[in-house]
């Protein structure tokens, strides 16, 4: 009898409709809502490569095509009703799954977010500061958190830079004499936590203690960022949504995206102050990411035709 | 004491949930235009016998919206709730609507609605 354990939950809405799981040998499997059984809930469970499970998560691999190249075609029905104690109990199927039409998602179902917890509060309340939170997805992670030395690296460079273009561009809209000398240094932060458990995450807090200037001016450049990245909810929209903010900072968010894109990865993040009832979440997925990053990319000039001499 | 729309257990909802205080409009997924009562039953009033790891039986008793409509037309085209001939509904929640918390990804809440509350009124099929 096989049994996996539920590892994480994928997509909720009214109940689980989307989780991962593992087996007792560490295999990787989907398992996806189907139908009601009984007032109990049934779901269709394949196995799945832990590369391919990875772009699932990370928009670029529908729902459809992740199931139905489960290795050598097995599925599997399994009812939420606890018989299995913490493991659902798996019941072979011997129809091929691409029959069962009526089991499959529609052609397209992609994932476009990835829940998180509240470590970003809970972090922020422990240490009075502003706390930032971020997790990747890169395919170096797909079997075990781990990231590579240089993605982290030019990831914290872009998202700081981001961080003080958006800090530049609030300054400027102060009236003088509010206006901080150096708005970019107030916008610093640190990485206090560089692999935190669970999946490869990283905490940054503020740089400067909560009681100066500094952290209000960042709380505000990252609500800017917030703004940034609601255009991740609406990529045909993204130039209207952008077009309020000043070149250098949108420039700061396009590289930002074009990084992402080239190293395949989503970015979900946190963040939150000690005070506030709830943390402040957003993201992108590596596929939006993509399409983000194309539409923003200015079409490059084009070039002028070389003269050409004509005959005497 | 306040009444919810469904019995909850102790300490239901959470300490961390926010009592909505002003007009907020979230969008939930139903089956009647218009909709009706049933339309805003939680996963618990649905199926008694639902289990799942990591999932309290206060989420459980509450109801799934969602703050972005984008995300919840998403939804509307996926398999099970296609399948359903589910409709995406925008509801206005304000005063006396009662609790709601973020749970899961970017704009899923949980609501926990107050019996008082005329949701019936405050909501359209979009």
């Amino acid at each position: 009898m096989k049994t996996i354990r539920p590892t994480a939950i994928l997509d909720y809405y009214d109940g689980v409709q989307t989780f991962e799981g593992r087996d007792a040998i560490g295999g990787h499997y989907i398992g996806v809502f189907v139908d009601v059984v009984d007032k109990i809930d049934q779901y269709l469970v394949t196995g799945v490569a832990p590369e391919r499970l990875r772009q699932f998560r990370a928009g670029l691999l529908d729902l459809r095509t992740l199931l139905l190249e489960a290795p050598g075609g097995e599925w599997y029905l399994t009812l939420s009703d606890g018989s299995g104690g913490k493991d659902f109990i798996l019941h072979p199927q011997a129809e091929p799954l691409a029959a069962k039409e009526e089991f499959l998602p529609l052609p397209g179902f992609l994932m476009n977010d990835d829940p998180i917890d509240d470590q970003a509060l809970r972090a922020a309340r422990e240490r009075n500061n502003i706390v930032f939170e971020f997790r990747l997805q890169p395919p170096e992670a797909a079997a075990a958190p781990r990231v590579r030395a240089d993605t982290l690296a030019g990831l914290l460079q872009r998202l700081q830079t981001l961080l003080k273009c958006a800090g530049q561009s609030i300054a400027r809209e102060m009236p003088p004499r509010q206006r901080p000398a150096d708005a970019a240094a107030l916008c610093l932060m640190d990485v206090v936590v560089p692999a935190a458990p669970g999946s490869f995450r990283v905490l940054l807090e503020a740089a400067q203690p909560l009681d100066t200037f500094g952290p209000r001016l960042l709380l505000r450049s990252l609500e800017r960022i917030d703004a940034l990245f609601a255009a991740a909810d609406a990529p045909e929209q993204a130039a209207e949504l952008l077009k309020p903010y000043p070149p250098s900072l949108t420039a700061a968010y396009r590289k930002l995206l074009g990084f992402l894109a080239e190293h395949e990865t989503s970015l979900w993040y946190a963040w939150a102050e000690p005070t506030c009832r709830d943390a402040s979440y957003s993201g992108v997925s590596a596929a939006t990411a993509i399409r983000l990053s194309q539409i923003l990319t200015p079409a490059a000039p084009a070039k002028t035709p070389a003269a050409t001499k004509t005959p005497a | 004491m306040l009444i919810y729309r469904e019995p909850l257990p102790e300490d239901c909802p959470p300490e961390t949930a926010e009592e909505i205080a002003g007009l907020r409009i979230v969008y939930r997924l139903v089956r009647n235009n218009p909709p009706i009562a049933d339309d805003f039953r939680s996963q618990r009033a649905e199926n008694p016998g639902k289990e799942f790891e990591d999932i309290s039986e206060c989420r459980a008793r509450g109801v799934s919206v969602y703050s972005s409509r984008a995300v919840v037309n998403r939804w509307a085209r996926s398999l099970h709730f296609k399948r359903q001939g589910m409709l995406v509904c925008q509801v206005d929640l304000d005063r006396g609507a009662g609790q709601i918390q973020r749970t899961g990804g970017r704009a899923h809440y949980t609501w926990w609605p107050l019996a008082a509350y005329d949701i019936l009124a405050v909501c359209l099929v979009v």
